[in-house]
């Protein structure tokens, strides 16, 4: 059976995940890179598609793919069934907005790593569109689901979400204890979500992390990473390589340097035609970030 | 800018040393407003100061939620500080030597803060979504609880604004698009996880934790509370082992104390 992925660069973690799922379960999942149409702008996450029918949204592909007979936990007895759901709450509630602040907030992770990142994946009227449009989706998934109703600002939040995120991490490294994997000899939807949720925070250069300097000190769960990417990731096993980040970061470096530099620029450029738009209000905290390239791209550029 | 922990941090520094005072205070809004998450966290935190042996009165007024420093209700007032929010007035009550979690260890304690994720990610986010975005619910109870401490036209205004807030964080948590049969099924999958993690214990561990007084704050209301309909109360119903969880800590902390 073939089954079709839409990735829809929304979130690199689901994809991480599904694509971990697929391998422990034994599906085989043809992933295809979404990086020229428009629906990037209209659909919101990943996207199942199997035959006729379509699955949106993490939970139910999972859901569906265990209806389609590709299992990872059928080992598991029903109260571990319920610790699986239990765990994956905390790191929905309290690792995914501080993961979501670390990649697409954080000005300068957004401006050197993500924004660069996702800007090159897209074809050129939509990379000023895309990445600026998911870091807004972003925060303001943050502030609704975390922040304080009358006022609803950044600010105020971030101390308790990245201390939420720190103690999440321990509370993982403490359950998985020395362990390979959460329940017993195979790995299970658990941990392809955890695996989904830490592998980018592990692997990914980041300029400035807490969180990713408190996940070193973890060992057991950056082994984990390690030993989930080797035997399920790696280039000799049959399914094609995983998003860039983790595996072939290091060669992606140099091209990466590259297209920021071009993508700078060009923003640039479409930032001089269009000064209004940078002077609306709702759009001030996202337009800031080209500037730290301004002072380089104008040397180079001659007006 | 002082955040809600920081302020905890310094009470916690300022205070630890002084025990419980007799005259705690606890404020809620008037009994029936908001009817569904404001009773939840009463129930959670009383439940919870119960177990820890704090005694504390509880005081109605119809604007606590604006007299509360973050805004969030419930809160107490103990001695000269003021506390609001469950996770820092679990902390603070840490600070004064009285913790149910002492006892677990790393692994157990892992456990705990996982399930209390889980009741708040699945029954908290559904009791919202069945009070605010369940068009019958809205029109027939929650716009006119809410609304009943307030005159006209402030009464229409405060409940359809909560409405377009709570909408709001429905969407950004995915949840915009459900039916209220898909949310139903959810809390129907959240209870059959919490009942067969409690199995026949008394307890969820072997001592009542903080995951107790937050199940029972949340199933409690729910089996309480009247609705445009019994759904919600049969899913939950049909868990017997959860029914008599809740009726174990009724009697334990609530029967026992108000005779």
């Amino acid at each position: 059976m073939g089954l079709l992925v839409w990735i829809l660069y929304g979130c690199f973690m689901c994809v991480l995940l599904f694509q971990a799922y697929s391998r422990f379960s034994g599906a085989k999942l043809t992933v295809s890179h979404i990086d020229w149409t428009w629906k990037t702008l209209t659909a919101s996450s990943p996207e199942l598609l199997c035959g006729e029918s379509v699955v949106q949204e993490p939970a139910q592909i999972l859901s569906f793919m265990r209806k389609q007979r590709f299992n990872a936990d059928y080992e598991l007895t029903a109260r571990q069934g319920a610790d699986t759901m239990a765990y994956i709450a905390l790191l929905e509630e309290k690792l995914r907005p501080a993961l979501l602040h670390t990649f697409w907030v954080d000005t300068e992770n957004y401006t050197s790593l993500t924004r660069p990142w996702f800007a090159s994946r897209s074809p050129f009227p939509l990379n000023f569109i895309v990445p600026s449009r998911l870091a807004r989706m972003a925060l303001s998934r943050i502030l609704l689901t975390k922040g304080e109703a009358p006022l609803h600002r950044i600010s105020e939040i971030e101390g308790k979400i990245y201390s939420d995120a720190k103690e999440c991490l321990n509370l993982l490294s403490y359950r998985l204890g020395t362990a390979n994997h959460f329940f017993g000899n195979s790995p299970t939807s658990l941990d392809a979500f955890v695996f989904g949720f830490v592998a980018p925070l592990h692997r990914a250069s980041l300029p400035s992390s807490h969180l990713q300097s408190h996940l070193k000190q973890l060992e057991n769960l950056t082994h984990f990473c390690d030993n989930i990417l080797e035997v399920y990731f790696s280039s000799d096993h049959p399914c094609p390589p995983p998003l860039p980040p983790p595996a072939v970061q290091e060669s992606m470096d140099a091209n990466l340097q590259k297209l920021t530099q071009l993508v700078n620029k060009e923003s640039n450029l479409i930032e001089k035609m269009d000064d209004n738009l940078r002077s609306s209000p709702q759009h001030k905290p996202h337009r800031l970030d080209p500037k730290p390239s301004l002072s380089s791209a104008n040397s180079s550029t001659p007006a | 800018m002082i955040r809600v922990n920081e302020r905890v941090l310094l009470c916690l520094s300022l205070t630890a040393a002084e025990p419980w005072p007799e005259n705690a205070t606890l404020y809620q809004p008037l009994k029936g407003e908001g009817f569904f998450s404001s009773s939840c966290s009463l129930y959670h935190l009383q439940t919870y100061l119960r177990m820890c042996g704090l005694p504390v009165q509880v005081v109605c007024r119809p604007n606590a939620e604006y007299m509360s420093p973050s805004g969030k209700i419930p809160f107490i007032h103990v001695g000269n500080q003021v506390v609001s929010e469950l996770g820092p007035i679990v902390q603070f009550s840490k600070a004064k030597g009285h913790s149910l979690s002492d006892g677990l260890d790393d692994v157990q304690r892992a456990e705990m803060k996982a399930y209390m994720e889980l009741v708040n990610n699945m029954l908290l986010t559904a009791e919202l979504f069945i009070q605010w975005c369940d068009e019958t619910t809205v029109s027939q109870i929650t716009r006119h609880r809410y609304g009943t401490p307030y005159s006209w036209p402030l009464n229409l205004i405060l409940a359809y604004q909560k409405q377009w807030e709570v909408r709001r964080k429905m969407n950004a948590v995915g949840w915009g698009g459900k039916t209220v049969d898909q949310v139903y099924e959810d809390v129907s999958q959240c209870c059959q996880a919490l009942s067969q993690r409690l199995g026949t214990q008394p307890y969820f561990f072997k001592i009542p934790t903080e995951l107790d007084a937050l199940v029972f704050g949340h199933l409690f209301t729910i089996l309480t509370t009247q609705l445009t309909n019994t759904e919600l109360l049969e899913r939950v119903r049909s868990y017997s082992n959860l029914l008599s969880f809740c009726r174990r800590i009724e009697q334990t902390y609530f029967e026992s104390k108000d005779s």
